[in-house]
C-alpha cells in the first residue's frame, strides 16, 4: 500500500501492516472478530507473491505457519480466543524450535465460545502462561488501527530478531474501529540470522554468547542435513533426556528475552512524575483511560497514565518504580482480573491496587474509571487488591 | 524404524529428488538422524500433515515426508483434510497393531494396547481412508517386504500429491513382557508370514481382521490436481493474466 493517509479498520491496518513488514504465508481458520484481517490479506494476496491456506482447525494452522516459516518466509495467523486456545500446543512447539512467526489475538468474551462479537481483554494470561511448560513470550496491546499497523510490523521485528512468536493481543474494539492509518515512507524492518559457514558444521542450536544469543537458521532442502525437535535437545539439535540437557536447551528460552528486556519492554508514560495516583491500562481500555485522567485533572487530583505497549515481559521495573511513589494503581480491564495480579505483584504491597472491571463485554465508563480514582484518593492502605463494585452490579 | 529409514534412504536416492524434508511425530534416535541425508523435523504429535503442508506451500520446491505414528488418532482430521486438498506430501504411516495371537487375548486395535481389557474397539481401515480422502497413492507393506516398500515409496515420491503408505511395524515397547514373543524380529516374521500381497485390490477389502491374513501391496493409484495446481488455476481464472502462478 502507498505511504500516506488511509482509512482503515484496525483489522485492515493489521493485515497492512503484515504485508508491510514481509509477511507472505498466512494460514487461517476463519473466526470472529478477526475475519477482516484475513479477508484484506487474501485481497491482496495474489499481487505481493504470498500465499495463504484455509486449514482444518487452529491447531494445524499454526503449525503450517511454523512450518512456512522455516522455509524462510515470514509467516502469520490471525484468531480470536477459542483458536487461540488450540494454537497453545503449537505456540510451545514454536518456543522450543525458536521459530519466529506472528499470531494476532482479536479478543473477544470468553471463556469457551463467549461472545464474538464483544471486546475482551480475557486472553491476557493465556498469551503468557497458556502452554505447558517453561517459556518466556513476548505480547504487544495495540489500542488504535494505527497501532494495529505499527505493532503488527514491530511485532515480526522483535519475533526476527529472538527467534520467538510474538502475540498481539489486539481485541474486538480496536480491531473493527475505523481511523486514519499513516503508512509511512520507511519502515524499519529486522530479518533472521542466517548461517553462512560450512555444510556439515551447522548447529541449529548454536549460541553465541552461550545462554543469549540466537541461534541462526538455513535454507531448508539445501544440504544441511540438520535436525530439529520439540523433545528437549543439544545443540546439534538432538533429543537428550537428561537434567544437564533440559538446562542447556530450556533456560536459554528465557534467558534470550530476561536478559534483553530493557530493550523488549516498551510504554507510555504521562503525569507519572507528580501523581497520587496511575492508572494502568493496556489496549483499548488505554483510551478510556485517558479521558477518564483528564476527567479527575480537572478535579484537581494528580493522576498520571501508564500505559504498557509490550504487556509480556511486563514492565516490571517501572511498575515497582512508580509504586513507591503513589497511593495507589488504578487498572480497569475489560475481564475479571488478569494484569492487575501482575500489577499487585510488581508493587510488592508498596501501594494500594484498585481493580475496575467492566461490564462483562464492554468498554468501560470513564466515570467508572474516575470513581476509582477517587477512591484511590481516600481509601487507606490496605493489602489485598481493592475490587470496584460496577454500576450494574448489586 | 531403521528398517524404514533404510527404505526411505534408498527411495529417496533412487528417486533422485534433491530437496527432501522429512517431518515426523517419533523420538529419533542420533543414529537415524546422522544416517538421513536431508533435513528432519520432529514435531508434536501426530501433526507432521500440518507441519508439512505449511512447508510445502512457502516452498513449493520441497518434497515433504511426513512419517507418523499417531495419524489416524491425533492426525485423523489433517490426513482427511490433506488427501482433500490433494496436499503435495507422502505420508508414510507406522502402525504398530496388537495380534491376537501374540499377545493370546486381544484383537487388533491402534492405541489401547495397555490394558488387559483392551482393545475391544474397531480399528481403521487406513487405506480405504486415504483413498475415500482423496489420496493419489495408497500403499500398504509390512517393513519386512523391503525392497516393495522401497519401490512403493519411490512411486510416491515421484507423484505429485497426496500419497499413502501404511507399514506395518513391531513398536518394541508394545510387545514388551507377551511371553509369547521372544523379540520383536518375531513379530517383523509373524507380519511378513502372515500376509498376502494383493496388488490393486480394492481397498474395502483390505480391513485388518484377527487371524485373517494381512492383504499388502499396492491398492490404489490416480491422478488429481493438486492444492497448489487449483488454487493457481481458480486465481488466474478470477483475476486473468495479472496472476503470476504460485509455484
Amino acid at each position: 500500500m502507498k505511504a500516506g493517509t488511509h482509512r482503515l479498520s484496525g483489522n485492515e491496518a493489521c493485515a497492512e501492516g503484515a504485508i508491510a513488514a514481509g509477511c507472505r504465508f498466512l494460514g487461517v481458520y476463519p473466526i470472529v472478530p478477526a475475519l477482516e484481517v484475513v479477508e484484506r490479506f487474501l485481497k491482496r494476496c495474489p499481487e505481493i507473491g504470498a500465499t495463504f491456506v484455509q486449514m482444518e482447525d487452529e491447531i494445524s494452522v499454526l503449525a503450517a505457519v511454523l512450518g512456512a516459516s522455516w522455509t524462510g518466509k515470514k509467516a502469520m495467523t490471525v484468531t480470536s480466543g477459542p483458536g487461540f486456545s488450540l494454537m497453545m500446543e503449537h505456540l510451545g512447539l514454536g518456543v522450543m524450535l525458536e521459530t519466529p512467526c506472528v499470531i494476532v489475538d482479536v479478543q473477544r468474551g470468553g471463556p469457551s465460545e463467549g461472545m464474538p462479537n464483544s471486546p475482551s481483554q480475557g486472553d491476557m494470561m493465556q498469551a503468557r502462561w497458556g502452554s505447558h511448560g517453561d517459556y518466556e513470550i513476548v505480547a504487544l496491546c495495540p489500542n488504535s488501527p494505527q497501532e494495529m499497523f505499527d505493532f503488527t510490523i514491530k511485532a515480526f521485528n522483535l519475533s526476527e530478531k529472538y527467534r520467538i512468536p510474538v502475540v498481539v493481543m489486539a481485541d474486538e474494539a480496536v480491531g473493527h474501529m475505523t481511523d486514519n492509518v499513516v503508512i509511512p515512507n520507511k519502515i524499519e524492518l529486522v530479518s533472521r540470522k542466517y548461517y553462512k559457514g560450512k555444510k556439515d558444521k551447522y548447529l541449529p542450536f548454536l549460541r553465541e554468547p552461550a545462554l543469549t544469543g540466537i541461534p541462526s537458521m538455513v535454507d531448508i532442502g539445501n544440504g544441511y542435513k540438520f535436525h530439529v525437535t520439540g523433545l528437549t535437545h543439544d545443540e546439534r539439535g538432538y533429543p537428550i533426556m537428561n537434567a544437564e540437557c533440559q538446562e542447556f536447551c530450556v533456560r536459554p528460552l528465557m534467558e534470550k528475552i530476561r536478559k534483553n528486556v530493557d530493550e523488549i519492554v516498551e510504554f507510555e508514560e504521562k503525569d507519572t512524575n507528580n501523581a497520587e495516583i496511575v492508572v494502568l491500562s493496556y489496549g483499548i481500555t488505554s483510551r478510556v483511560a485517558e479521558k477518564a485522567m483528564d476527567l479527575a485533572t480537572k478535579d484537581g487530583i494528580k493522576v498520571g497514565f501508564l500505559r504498557p505497549i509490550v504487556v509480556w515481559p511486563f514492565p516490571e521495573k517501572k511498575v515497582r518504580e512508580l509504586s513507591k511513589k503513589i497511593k495507589a494503581f488504578v487498572v480497569p480491564e475489560i475481564n475479571y482480573g488478569q494484569i492487575v495480579y501482575e500489577v499487585e505483584r510488581c508493587a510488592g504491597g508498596n501501594c494500594n491496587i484498585i481493580f475496575v472491571p467492566s461490564k462483562s463485554g464492554a468498554v468501560h465508563e470513564p466515570e467508572e474509571i474516575v470513581n476509582a480514582i477517587k477512591m484511590g484518593i481516600k481509601e487507606e492502605k490496605r493489602e489485598e487488591v481493592i475490587q470496584v463494585k460496577i454500576s450494574n452490579q448489586q | 524404524m531403521s528398517i524404514i529409514t533404510t527404505c526411505l534412504t534408498n527411495a529417496v536416492k533412487k528417486s533422485r529428488i534433491k530437496k527432501v524434508c522429512l517431518v515426523s511425530d517419533f523420538l529419533y534416535q542420533r543414529e537415524i538422524v546422522d544416517s538421513l541425508e536431508f533435513d528432519t523435523f520432529h514435531v508434536t504429535r501426530g501433526r507432521p500433515i500440518a507441519f508439512g503442508t505449511g512447508l510445502k506451500l512457502a516452498n513449493p520446491e520441497l518434497k515433504v515426508i511426513a512419517l507418523i505414528g499417531d495419524l489416524i488418532t491425533l492426525g485423523g482430521n489433517h490426513f482427511m483434510h490433506a488427501g482433500r486438498r490433494n496436499m503435495d506430501i507422502v505420508v508414510i504411516c507406522v502402525n504398530n497393531f496388537i495380534y491376537p495371537k501374540i499377545a493370546g487375548n486381544t484383537t487388533p486395535t491402534t492405541k489401547v494396547p495397555f490394558s488387559q481389557y483392551a482393545p475391544f474397539e474397531r480399528p481403521i481401515n487406513v487405506p480405504h481412508m486415504a483413498k475415500s480422502s482423496g489420496a493419489v497413492y495408497v500403499a500398504r507393506w509390512t517393513t519386512l517386504h523391503n525392497s516393495e516398500l522401497t519401490e512403493s515409496i519411490t512411486q510416491a515420491l515421484q507423484k505429485s500429491g497426496f500419497s499413502v503408505i501404511e507399514v506395518m511395524a513391531p513398536g518394541g515397547s508394545y510387545f514388551a513382557g507377551i511371553p509369547s514373543l521372544k523379540n520383536e524380529s518375531e513379530l517383523l516374521k509373524f507380519y511378513y508370514e502372515n500376509s498376502v500381497i494383493k496388488n490393486g485390490e480394492d481397498t474395502r477389502n483390505v480391513e485388518i481382521i484377527p487371524d485373517n491374513k494381512i492383504i499388502v501391496g499396492k491398492f490404489f493409484e490416480q491422478e488429481r490436481p493438486t492444492f497448489l495446481d487449483s488454487y493457481n488455476a481458480q486465481l488466474s481464472r478470477v483475476m486473468g493474466d495479472k496472476f503470476k502462478p504460485y509455484v
